[in-house]
């Protein structure tokens, strides 16, 4: 996350301009290019600058844009190998990984210089060389590959053993049946005792076994990589984090333990509201809490992983917080939420990604992320896709704020609802919909307020979007908000968005048509229909569906009527309609008195506004329309059946779920490239289930045994210790010592302590010493080390 | 599992400038790129295009307007942020080789250098050396400027190797004496590490400066947002160390930095400092358990330049109440602030962006002097640094006279605006760019001073704001009450009669209206840009920079390296105020 070229960029206010200049300027060629015949020459001749130059513009051939045709060349490459000037190989390797390919056959003419380079005295060029053998992409070497694999295993220099470690993966990759040779060198590989190498050691391991397979290799060098994981490199740490989380899961059965629950602030909050709906039969259940029992192996591996959430690697951040999420969320995610904060600081593009993460991990732990809600203010610079995000994160953590924060978030909300982009509008004012259902009352009735003053904004999207959500909201809870539709309906009178105007006469129908009798609604039909000429087709739609829902009221009320020994009260109409409690506020009486009345003076408006309204829609443009008026017409064609009429009609509408946008990428891993794009890529979407208990291998087999490593027929010496401490070492022994001295005397250094590790597992029980053992440098940690 | 197939590098122009295959058969370049220009402009890191053959996820980032593109295929779709990561990666690598900034002329002319170090930093796709300084033991960059321009650098198995070479390799690699190039006459030194590697493994082997320097960079940028009231929402800090070593050997560095007051009473200094900076990350070179006992921060460093460090402060506090009071933002320190009222004039079309100097402002004082006087600022480059830092004597030289410069007020305007019809500035230049669809508003920085400065601006809507409109919102605003009563059953008769009412285009349209009307396209945000030199928001100071000479190798006891520290705050659209 930490970009040196970010910082750079900063730093040097011109770095803009000279990116500018260059702009400008054709990008092209600086070095002349020369006809093959001379690239030939060049590489022909004895002269080292010559050859390397010929060979610059080789590989330069080789990547330019649009690629120059370089296989000619390929037999004078290679005969460069038999040059004495090592500063060529680098380039002639490269050149060979790359063409091997398409010629194998001249190909393999250069292995055996390569394989006589395997046994060079120099490190480097052993390594290079085993690299660059396993890089050949020709089937038939895959033997020899692999016994120069087995060479290097047993190297005595850590830089062959990476190679080698390295090279596993090709040579699987290069023939499959070598996979049994290849999976025996990376067991020993594994158990190494230099960092980077085992670092490399598990990266290959992923790489060849992935994380489900094979496991008991791992077993024997569990607790010595647990511990040098702070070491190794970030890649390493990386492939270590994603296999010792299925490595857990695998091992470790899940034990729990109930214990009187601790009242922690955060369980304090939720019991507050928790307290607010019916739980009380839960409640002796809340008592007791399920205490995670761990396994002192997963609590090493869990303390041994809490320095990395320091790295400046955000993937290394982020993987251990995965590991913290599916292995320990009670005790150990709470670490990892600060460090998860901090990728926010990173570039853009990391920033995304980071997001979506941290959505995941607050949809099953909102707690954790109220303090940090100020980092979740929108910027509006920010590109669309996060703002979205972090309003998610924000209505996430709503319901755990304090009223403070609320207030706060709420404002924000809604001025964000006013911004001029439509995407942000429709996302904040989703936003608050997503505050409202808050199982707190005050909150959520603040909520529909504030939605509530969106429709007389004069934007005709907001209004919309408002719209929709209180729709939504009504809803869900219809009996509470009885009134608000009537309000509603009260708008329709100036609003002009066509979206909200359809939202409002829709809901009319559901709600105001039945219930409260004819009155409200069958009064706003009336107003409506003198307009629908005016009216947008939505619109217009809704108008007529809901005359015929007033119509069909009508009709089952006046069957109802009828039936009850025609008792002419029309104001009573409603008595039939039971489709949810009518509470017989006094308000409704006016209506209701008032109809009655006009009903009396005219027989029958109902039906008049009914064939008004077919009338107007039979002559709409709009087909679909004219479709729909068509069949209500015959539906509600007999008066005396109405009952398939209501069936279609008056059927219960579906509570309509509005869950946070994240919701649906819930069953992704963190961290899988699938939560991103919000789709299952087929990779491995979920980590293995616990082991059961009882199945679980034998603790016995992490058990370290006498194993030492030969390399080459001497000890290698390499412990675990980081850099800086062999350092450290390497001076409290050597002191006065000329750098010349200190670095001849480095191979041999460790030579004394070769055996230090065979008790080092009794360590494993003082988890609490463990972190400052494993990367300490000063002088008293070094001396334990020492003793350990 | 996780391995990269191959990384494409595309110019300004999206021309293919590179590709290089790692392993598998990934979709081409030439393929994605189309895929990933179809998606609108701000382009998601991470992208997914099932319709490719396998069907691919595209990783991308864009680095000094250069593209960097990883195709991952198939069911392996890899870690989204491991591969971003990697491809930073790549770019810094890039950059510590071919030089900074970036250009796509480099890389064009050293594809040898880029091939060598694309190959080394991941193998066969496995990622196995992140870091740049160490990839200086094995990339071969040949005889030339650019080699000279950088330095000489311990090339691997250049060197013959006397105590060895006796046991020779077939090829004979040593001892036949390889090109001699300026400087390896200290290929003595050289043997013993190139074949063992680096001790340490982000610091290349074997460093030889004629010149010893040790610079500190610290750079901060802020984040703070403001409620319309002026009243800070939120304030942070980010803080980056970067750190430059050019010294020989293998150095052992402790610095110290001091929190400059904040934090008092939170237990000793490191306590102190823990609580102001916090989230740190941290390369790997830093021990953490020093950080963690004693917040000082004790390394071996790469060579050359590196990011030590990474931090953030909450610079409100982390307890300080929501309901703080508007001079909380004075209490901030910063330099600059920001105000912006709407709907001023008579059809409330104007609106005003006021830049104000907050009275106890850290970096307060006349601008001009301080730049003048200031021993930081001017000059800017890493090569010119005329202060010299003095170990222990912070807060006497380093922060006198911070100097402000590069003012920008943004403001965005909705894109209904159709014009800016007059602007005016008390001080600096303003103009309306329709293409961005905002003001930009440079001033001097010294012009500026206590008095603050002004913009107002009148903005046009668009053609067809006619009365019609303005009748319906206005009956939409007076209906600020939705408490129906339903005791008037002649409510509706009412909004009917209102409706007939302004539907005709008699009416004359009132103020009201007018203001209502053009509220629409009043800004929202304004953003506020500037840089300081030689000043810090966070009030973090570099104690000291300690060179122990006990633990350092390669180094002799008489040099004195010379150390510099450079403090610099800026704000990129970082302070944003909402209207």
């Amino acid at each position: 996350m930490e970009s040196l070229s970010r910082i750079s960029s900063l730093l040097e206010t011109a770095r803009d301009l000279t990116l500018e200049a260059s702009a400008s300027l054709p990008s092209r060629r600086p070095i002349k290019p020369l006809p093959p015949v001379q690239i030939k020459k060049l590489l022909d001749s004895r002269s080292e600058r010559d050859v390397l130059d010929g060979l610059r513009r080789v590989i330069a051939m080789q990547y330019a844009q649009p690629p120059q045709p370089t296989l000619t060349f390929f037999p004078a490459v290679l005969k460069t190998l038999s040059n004495p000037y090592p500063s060529t190989r680098p380039l002639v390797y490269n050149y060979l990984i790359h063409h091997a390919e398409l010629d194998p056959d001249t190909a393999l003419l250069s292995i055996n210089t390569v394989q006589k380079s395997l046994s060079d005295h120099n490190p480097r060029v052993r390594a290079m060389a085993l690299k660059t053998m396993a890089g050949i992409r020709v089937p038939v070497i895959s033997q020899i590959v692999s016994l120069a694999i087995k060479k290097g295993v047993s190297d005595l220099s850590p830089l062959v053993r990476k190679a080698a470690a390295l090279a596993c993966v090709k040579c699987v990759r290069l023939d499959e049946t070598t996979r049994p040779q290849v999976e025996e060198y990376l067991g020993v590989l594994l158990g190494d005792k230099q960092y980077y190498v085992a670092g490399a050691a598990v990266q290959a391991f992923v790489e060849v076994c992935g994380t489900d397979d094979k496991l008991e290799m791992i077993h024997p060098c569990y607790r010595r990589l647990c511990r040098m994981v702070v070491d190794m490199d970030e890649w390493g740490q990386l492939a270590w984090l994603r296999l010792g989380t299925v490595y857990a899961r695998r091992c470790f059965p899940r034990r729990t333990k109930r214990t009187k629950r601790v009242q922690t602030r955060e369980q304090h909050a939720k019991d507050f509201y928790e307290d607010l709906e019916p739980q009380e039969e839960a409640e002796q259940e809340a008592e007791y809490d399920e205490q995670e029992v761990m396994d002192p192996d997963l609590t090493l591996f869990l303390t041994s992983t809490q320095p990395l959430l320091q790295s400046r690697n955000s993937a290394v951040i982020l993987a251990v917080a995965k590991a913290y999420l599916y292995l320990s969320p009670a005790t150990y995610l709470q670490h990892a939420i600060g460090p998860l904060i901090a990728l926010l600081r990173s570039p853009q593009d990391i920033q995304q990604v980071a997001l979506h993460n941290i959505v995941q991990v607050c949809l099953a732990h909102p707690q954790h992320f109220v303090p940090y809600q100020r980092h979740f203010l929108l910027k509006s610079t920010e590109p669309s896709d996060i703002r979205g995000l972090k309003l998610e994160i924000l209505t996430l953590i709503f319901p755990f704020c304090s009223k403070e924060i609320q207030n706060l978030v709420l404002a924000e909300l809604e001025h964000f609802s006013r911004s001029p982009n439509p995407l942000l509008v429709r996302e904040s004012v989703r936003a608050i919909g997503r505050c409202a259902q808050s199982p707190n009352v005050a909150t959520s009735k603040r909520c529909m307020t504030l939605l509530l003053d969106q429709i007389h904004s004069t934007d005709h999207n907001l209004v919309g979007e408002a719209m929709e959500v209180i729709r939504h909201l009504i809803q869900r809870t219809p009996n509470e908000h009885r009134k608000t539709v009537v309000r509603l309906a009260k708008n329709l009178d100036h609003l002009t968005s066509p979206t909200a105007r359809a939202s409002i006469v829709w809901l009319v129908g559901e709600f105001a048509g039945q219930d409260i009798g004819e009155g409200v609604a069958a009064d706003v039909l009336r107003i409506l229909l003198k307009g629908y000429v005016g009216e947008e087709e939505g619109v217009r739609a809704q108008i007529v569906l809901l005359a015929a829902k007033v119509y069909l009221g009508w009709l089952n009320s006046r069957k109802n009527t009828n039936g009850n020994d025609g008792a002419v009260d029309g104001g009573n109409a409603d008595t039939g309609l039971i489709l949810s409690g009518v509470d017989d506020d006094g308000e409704d009486r006016g209506f209701r008195e008032e109809t009655a009345v006009s009903e009396i003076e005219k027989p029958q408006p109902i039906e008049l506004l009914w064939q008004h309204t077919l009338l107007l829609a039979r002559y709409t443009p709009s087909y679909h329309l004219r479709d729909r008026a068509r069949l209500y017409r015959a539906l509600l064609s007999t008066p005396s059946s109405t009952e398939l009429a209501s069936l279609l009609l008056l059927a219960p509408k579906p509570v309509p779920q509005a869950p946070s946008p994240s919701e649906a990428r819930r069953n992704y891993l963190v961290g899988s490239a699938s939560l991103i794009v919000g789709e299952g890529l087929g990779s491995v979407d979920s980590l293995p289930d616990w082991v059961e208990e009882g199945k679980e291998p034998d603790s016995g087999v992490r058990d370290e045994g006498e194993v030492r490593q030969e390399y080459g027929g001497k000890v290698e010496g390499a412990k675990e210790v980081s850099a800086g401490q062999r350092l450290d070492e390497v001076l409290a022994t050597k002191k006065g010592k000329t750098l010349d001295a200190w670095l001849n005397d480095e191979e041999e250094s460790g030579d004394g302590s070769g055996s230090e590790d065979a008790t080092s597992d009794e360590a494993t029980e003082g988890s609490s010493d463990e972190e400052s053992e494993y990367e300490s440098e000063s002088d008293d940690d070094e001396q334990a080390g020492l003793v350990r | 599992m996780s391995a990269i197939e191959a990384v494409y590098i595309f110019d300004e122009h999206n021309n293919l400038l590179l590709s290089h295959t790692y392993t598998g058969r990934p979709s081409p370049p030439s393929v994605l790129l189309p895929l990933y220009l179809q998606h609108a402009a701000p382009r998601s890191s991470v992208l997914y295009f099932p319709s490719l053959n396998p069907s691919t996820v595209l990783y991308s980032i864009i680095q000094d307007n250069l593209l960097f593109f990883s195709p991952s295929s198939g069911t392996d779709s890899g870690e989204p942020l491991l591969v971003l990561e990697f491809l930073h990666r790549v770019a810094d690598a890039l950059e510590e080789f071919l030089g900074s900034p970036l250009l796509a002329s480099k890389i064009a002319g050293n594809y040898d250098v880029v091939a060598q170090i694309l190959a080394e930093i991941a193998d066969a796709g496995v990622v196995c050396q992140g870091e740049a300084n160490a990839l200086r033991d094995v990339v071969e960059t040949g005889p030339g400027v650019l080699n000279n321009l950088l330095g000489k650098v311990g090339l691997p198995g250049n060197a013959s190797v006397p105590g060895l070479s006796g046991g020779g390799g077939s090829l004979g690699i040593g001892g036949s004496g390889g090109l001699q190039r300026p400087g390896s006459g200290i290929s003595s030194l050289q043997p013993a590490q190139t074949a063992q590697g680096s001790a340490i493994p982000w610091r290349r082997s074997n460093v030889r400066h004629t010149s010893n320097e040790l610079y500190v960079d610290i750079v901060e940028t802020l984040s703070v947002t403001l409620a319309p009231s002026g009243r800070p929402l939120a304030a942070f800090a980010y803080g980056s160390i970067a750190f430059t070593s050019k010294v020989s050997g293998v150095p052992d560095l402790l610095l110290s930095l001091s929190t400059g007051g904040k934090g008092a009473g939170m237990g000793h200094r490191g306590d102190q400092l823990r609580s102001v900076m916090e989230r740190t990350v941290f390369h790997p070179c830093v021990r953490l358990a020093r950080w963690k006992s004693e917040g000082v921060l004790s390394f071996v460093p790469p060579d050359g330049r590196f990011a030590l460090c990474g931090y953030e402060v909450d610079l409100l506090g982390a307890d300080t109440p929501l309901t703080a009071g508007k001079n909380a933002y004075s209490s901030l320190g910063l330099p600059a602030g920001v105000e912006v009222t709407t709907g001023l004039g008579s059809s409330g079309n104007d609106f005003e962006v006021r830049l104000t100097q907050p009275s106890n402002s850290g970096a307060a004082g006349s601008a001009a002097a301080a730049s003048l006087q200031s021993n930081l600022g001017g000059g800017g480059g890493l090569g010119s640094r005329p202060s010299s830092f003095r170990a222990g004597a912070a807060g006497s030289g380093d922060s006198k006279g911070p100097s402000l410069e590069n003012l920008v007020v943004r403001v965005p305007l909705p894109t209904t605006v159709r014009n800016v019809t007059e602007l005016r500035p008390s001080k600096g230049e303003a103009h309306w760019s329709p293409v961005d669809g905002c003001v930009e508003w440079k001033v001097a920085a010294k012009d500026f001073g206590p008095m603050g400065a002004v913009l107002r601006c009148t903005i046009q809507g668009p053609l067809a704001a006619d009365g019609d409109d303005a009748g319906a919102v206005l009956n939409g605003l007076t209906a600020t009450t939705y408490d129906y009563n339903d005791d008037e059953p002649s409510a509706y008769q009412a909004g009917e009669k209102d409706e007939k009412h302004s539907n005709g285009l008699s009416v004359p349209v009132s103020r009201e209206a007018k203001v209502a009307k053009s509220r629409e396209l009043m800004p929202t945000s304004a953003t506020l840009s500037f840089g300081v030199k030689g000043w810090l928001a966070s009030g973090l100071k570099v104690e000291s920079l300690l060179l122990d000479n006990k633990k350092s190798r390669g180094l002799g006891q008489e040099v004195k390296p010379y150390k510099g520290v450079k403090y610099l705050t800026v704000s990129r659209e970082g302070i944003e105020v909402r209207c």
